[in-house]
C-alpha cells in the first residue's frame, strides 16, 4: 500500500517537474553570435572575460557580476543551485532595479539575449559538468496576502534576526548595515524594504519568496534552507518560543534545556542539509525529516514575504514634475509642529536624487534614493517637513582624507534668490547656482537643531549669511529614516532670502549627502530643479460669480419670452 | 418618422462636428488638437450655419420656430421648464470650474539644439570654425582601419566610464541616472538626432556641457557636465567615433556633392 502510494507521489511529482521544465526555455549552443552581442553589450561591464571587471567597473556599486564563479543572486532555483537559463534570460530582459544593470527587451532582439545567455554560461565550467537540472523553487503551497499573514511575517522578522541588517522596519539600517561585504569583498548594502522598487528581483510576493527560499547568492543575505541562523527545522511556534528564551536576561535549567532541545532539532535539520547538498543519500526517516523542514521554511517564506510586501508601495511614488508640483497647504492659525497630526493629512511629494556627476569629486553609487517633502503655510509662515532615508546615522565624528571635511550627514534645500519672471527668464544654475545666486537651507546631522541660511554662486562660491536664525528648525532620525521640519516668516527683512508669495512658482532643488557612502562637498545627490508653489486659497469669488451668472441667463431667457410673446401678438 | 427641425440638424452638426474633432481626430488619429485651433474650426462651421440659415427668410423662420415654440407654446411647457434649468446650470458649472481652476506652472520653452557659437573651441584654445572641423580621427575610417577601430573601442572606454550613467548602455538616453534629470539625456538611437549635427556640434555640446548652451537652451537646468574638464581632446573625438560606430549612423557632413 505504501509502496504504491510513494510510486504515485513520485509520478505527480515527475509530471509537475516536466510541466516546470517545459515552462521554462532553455538556452541554445554558445555561439560566434552570443561572443559578439556579449562583447558590443555587456562586456563594457562585465569584462571580456566574464568576471566582472569590465572598464565601466570600477565606479560602479553593486558591482557588474563576475560571470566565473557561477552565482547568481536571482534564481528561480534552491539555495546552492545553478540559475535556470530563464533566470538569466529574465534578468537580461528586465534589467535589476537599483543596479545599473539595464533591462535589454528593447535593444536586443529575443534571439540575441538567448545567445547572451549561453554565452555567459561557458564563463562557468559547472554549467557544463552538472548533469541535473537545478532544483526549482516550488510556489504551490502559496499562502495568500492576509493581514494575519503579514503578522506572521512580522513576528518571524524579528525572531529569526532580519533586523539586524534590515532594520526595525526595514529601512536597510540594521546594526551591521554598514559591515556587510559581498563574496568578492566589496560593500553591500542590505535592501531598503520600504522602496520595493529597488529591489533587484523585483517587488512582487512571488520574487520576494524567492530570495528566502533560494537566498542571494553572493550576497550576505543568507538562504533558508539549512541555516540555523534562520532556525531550519524549527516550526514558526518553535521559532518564536526559541527568541524568547533568548530575550531573557536569564535563562531557568527547564528553559535551558528547552533550548538546548530547539539547537538539537535545528543541528539535525541542517545536517541533513548539507548533506543533501553533498550529495549523500538520506535514508526515508532523515528524508521525512528534511521534508517537514523544508515544508515549515516554505511557510515561513510565504508569511515573510507577506510581511515584506506590505512595507513597501506598489511602485515607487510619481515623481513632482509637470503639473504634480510640490503644493504649499493654507492653514489658518498657527502651523503645526514636526510630530503633529495633521501632516498626516497631507500627501507627500516625491522627489527622485540622482548622483552628483557634474563636478569632482563625484558620486556615482548613491545610497540615497529620494526626498519627501510636505508644507503648509499661512499668513506670516511657512513650514516644510522633509523625510529621506538613510541607512546610517552619520555625524561627522570621521573626516574626509581628501578634502579634510567632517563625513556627515546632510540635506540642503534650494530656491533662487530672486523667482525668475515668466518662463522664459533664466533661472541660477541648478547645482549650487552661478551667475545668478541660489539661496540654501543647509542641515547637517552634526547640529540637527538648525538650519543654516546659505547664499551660494557656484559649489566653490557658497557664503553662510551673516543673519541667521530666522529658521525654526525640529530634526529626528528614527529606525533609517530622518525627518526634518523648518519654519520661516513668508517675508523677511534680509535682502539675500527668498521672498515668498502665494501664487508665485518657485524653483526648488535638492542636494543630500550620506556621511557613511563617502559623500562630502560635491560628492552627493541631488536634483535638478522641480516646482514649488504656496498654493494660493481658492478665492471666495467661486461662489458668487456662477450663480450670479445663472441667475443673468435665466433673466436672459424670459426677458426673450416676453420679446417673442409681445411680437406673436 | 417625424422629420428632424432645421434647429435640431444644426445642433446635431455643431456638437457633432466638436466631438469629430476633440475626440476622433485629436485622439484616435492623430495627437490631441489644442484648444484653440479646435474653437477656429468651430467659429468657421458656425458662420457657415449662419450663412445658411439666412439665406432664405423662410430657411431662417423654420429654423427659429423651435426655439419660438419653446418659448411661447403652451403645448411645450415641458421643454421650456427644462431649458429653464439646464442652461442656467450648465452656466454655474461651467463658470465655477474656470475660477476654481488651480493655476499650474509655466512650461519651458526650452530648445533642445540651439545654434552652436561660430567658432569650436577647447577649453580656451580654437579649434576652428564650427563649419569646418572635422574630426581628425574620422579619416582612419578608410586610411587605416586598425588605428580607426582603436579610437572607436577607445571611444567606447570613455562612454562606459562617464556617458551611461544618463545616456544608457544602449545609447537610447535610458541611464540609470537618467529618468529622474530634467531636461532628459539625449537618446543617440533616435534617428534626428546623429544624422541632423555634424560632430563639431557634438563636440561643442560634450565639451562646454550645460552650462556651455546660450540661454535658449535652457544653460541652468541642463545636467550635462563640461566635459572639457574631465576629458581630453582626443577622448572627445574618440567618444564621438564611438556613438555613430555603435548606432550607425552618420553625421551630417557638409562635403562635396558624390
Amino acid at each position: 500500500m505504501r509502496t504504491r502510494n510513494v510510486t504515485l507521489l513520485m509520478l505527480v511529482l515527475g509530471l509537475l517537474y516536466t510541466v516546470m521544465l517545459a515552462h521554462a526555455q532553455n538556452a541554445p549552443e554558445a555561439s560566434e553570435k552570443g561572443k559578439e552581442v556579449y562583447e558590443q553589450s555587456c562586456a563594457h561591464c562585465h569584462g571580456t572575460e566574464g568576471r566582472g571587471d569590465g572598464s565601466a567597473a570600477e565606479n560602479l556599486l553593486p558591482k557588474p557580476r563576475d560571470f566565473t564563479r557561477g552565482l547568481y543572486k536571482i534564481r528561480s532555483t534552491e539555495s546552492g543551485q545553478l540559475p535556470m537559463d530563464q533566470d538569466l534570460f529574465d534578468i537580461i530582459t528586465i534589467g535589476m532595479p537599483g543596479s545599473s544593470m539595464p533591462g535589454w527587451e528593447t535593444s536586443l532582439s529575443t534571439d540575441d539575449r538567448w545567445e547572451v545567455v549561453a554565452y555567459i554560461k561557458t564563463f562557468y565550467d559547472g554549467f557544463k559538468e552538472s548533469e541535473t537540472p537545478p532544483r526549482q523553487i516550488n510556489l504551490e503551497g502559496k499562502i495568500s496576502y492576509s493581514e494575519q499573514s503579514v503578522e506572521t511575517g512580522k513576528g518571524l522578522y524579528v525572531e529569526l534576526g532580519c533586523v539586524e541588517c534590515h532594520g526595525n522596519v526595514g529601512r536597510g539600517d540594521g546594526t551591521s548595515a554598514p559591515t556587510l561585504t559581498d563574496e568578492w569583498g566589496f560593500q553591500t548594502w542590505p535592501a531598503n524594504l520600504t522602496q520595493s522598487w529597488t529591489f533587484r528581483g523585483g517587488g512582487d510576493t512571488e520574487a520576494i519568496f524567492k530570495r528566502f527560499i533560494g537566498g542571494i547568492a553572493g550576497s550576505p543575505m543568507p538562504a533558508f534552507e539549512g541555516d540555523s541562523f534562520l532556525h531550519f527545522g524549527l516550526t514558526v511556534a518553535e521559532s518564536k518560543r526559541l527568541s524568547e528564551l533568548e530575550n531573557k536576561d536569564e535563562m531557568t535549567e527547564a528553559e535551558e534545556a528547552e533550548s538546548e532541545k530547539f539547537y538539537e532539532k535545528m543541528d539535525a535539520a541542517v545536517d541533513l542539509a548539507l548533506n543533501r547538498v553533498e550529495g549523500i543519500e538520506l535514508t526515508a526517516t532523515e528524508q521525512q525529516t528534511y521534508d517537514d523542514a523544508m515544508k515549515v521554511v516554505y511557510e515561513k517564506s510565504w508569511h515573510l514575504a507577506n510581511y515584506v510586501k506590505s512595507l513597501a508601495p506598489e511602485k515607487r511614488p510619481e515623481s513632482a514634475i509637470g503639473n504634480n508640483v510640490l503644493r504649499s497647504q493654507y492653514l489658518q492659525g498657527g502651523l503645526p509642529s514636526m510630530d503633529d497630526a495633521a501632516w498626516e493629512t497631507l500627501q507627500s511629494k516625491h522627489f527622485p536624487l540622482v548622483g552628483q556627476i557634474v563636478i569632482e569629486p563625484r558620486q556615482f553609487n548613491p545610497t540615497i534614493d529620494s526626498v519627501n517633502v510636505k508644507s503648509f503655510y499661512n499668513d506670516t509662515e511657512v513650514a516644510f517637513l522633509f523625510t529621506w532615508d538613510d541607512r546610517t546615522h552619520t555625524t561627522g565624528d570621521e573626516t574626509d582624507e581628501t578634502t579634510g571635511q567632517p563625513l556627515e550627514d546632510a540635506l540642503a534645500i534650494q530656491f533662487p534668490v530672486k523667482v525668475p519672471q515668466g518662463p522664459t527668464a533664466p533661472k541660477p544654475y541648478f547645482l549650487w547656482g552661478g551667475r545668478l545666486p541660489v539661496y540654501l537651507w543647509h542641515w547637517k546631522a552634526s547640529a540637527p537643531e538648525q538650519v543654516t541660511e546659505v547664499t551660494a554662486k557656484g559649489v566653490s562660491n557658497a557664503e553662510v549669511q551673516e543673519a541667521q536664525g530666522e529658521l525654526q528648525t525640529q530634526s529626528v532620525y528614527t529606525d533609517g529614516q530622518y525627518k526634518l521640519w523648518v519654519k520661516r516668516a513668508l517675508k523677511t527683512e534680509d535682502k539675500k532670502d527668498l521672498q515668498l508669495e502665494p501664487g508665485v512658482f518657485v524653483p526648488i532643488a535638492f542636494s543630500a549627502w550620506d556621511g557613511a557612502n563617502g559623500d562630502v562637498d560635491t560628492k552627493r545627490v541631488m536634483s535638478s530643479w522641480y516646482t514649488f508653489v504656496l498654493e494660493p486659497v481658492p478665492s471666495s469669488r467661486r461662489f458668487v460669480y456662477p450663480p450670479l451668472i445663472a441667475i443673468l441667463s435665466l433673466g436672459l431667457l424670459f426677458g426673450l419670452r416676453a420679446v417673442v410673446q409681445r411680437r406673436n401678438a | 418618422m417625424k422629420r428632424l427641425s432645421l434647429f435640431t440638424i444644426c445642433l446635431i452638426i455643431l456638437i457633432g462636428s466638436w466631438a469629430v474633432l476633440r475626440f476622433a481626430v485629436g485622439g484616435i488619429v492623430s495627437v490631441p488638437i489644442p484648444g484653440s485651433v479646435i474653437a477656429m474650426y468651430m467659429g468657421l462651421i458656425i458662420i457657415a450655419i449662419l450663412v445658411h440659415i439666412s439665406v432664405e427668410d423662410s430657411l431662417f423662420r423654420e429654423f427659429l420656430r423651435p426655439i419660438h415654440e419653446t418659448l411661447t407654446d403652451n403645448n411645450r411647457r415641458v421643454r421650456r421648464r427644462v431649458v429653464a434649468v439646464l442652461i442656467p446650470l450648465f452656466l454655474l458649472g461651467y463658470t465655477y470650474s474656470i475660477i476654481a481652476q488651480r493655476a499650474n506652472p509655466p512650461g519651458s520653452p526650452r530648445d533642445a539644439h540651439p545654434s552652436p557659437p561660430l567658432e569650436l573651441t577647447y577649453k580656451d584654445e580654437v579649434i576652428g570654425t564650427m563649419q569646418d572641423v572635422v574630426n581628425p580621427f574620422r579619416h582612419y575610417e578608410k586610411d587605416d582601419p586598425d588605428a580607426f577601430k582603436a579610437h572607436v573601442e577607445n571611444g567606447r572606454r570613455v562612454y562606459y566610464n562617464n556617458c551611461f550613467y544618463c545616456h544608457g548602455d544602449h545609447l537610447d538616453g535610458q541611464g540609470h541616472f537618467a529618468s529622474h534629470l530634467q531636461p532628459l539625456p539625449a537618446n543617440f538611437q533616435d534617428p534626428g538626432i546623429i544624422p541632423n549635427f555634424q560632430e563639431g556640434f557634438f563636440f561643442w555640446r560634450i565639451a562646454k556641457g550645460g552650462p556651455g548652451l546660450p540661454a535658449a537652451g535652457t544653460p541652468w537646468d541642463s545636467a550635462m557636465p563640461i566635459w572639457e574638464n574631465h576629458l581630453t581632446e582626443d577622448e572627445i573625438w574618440d567618444v564621438i567615433l564611438f556613438l555613430s560606430d555603435y548606432t550607425g549612423y552618420q553625421f551630417r557632413t557638409f562635403g562635396e556633392a558624390h
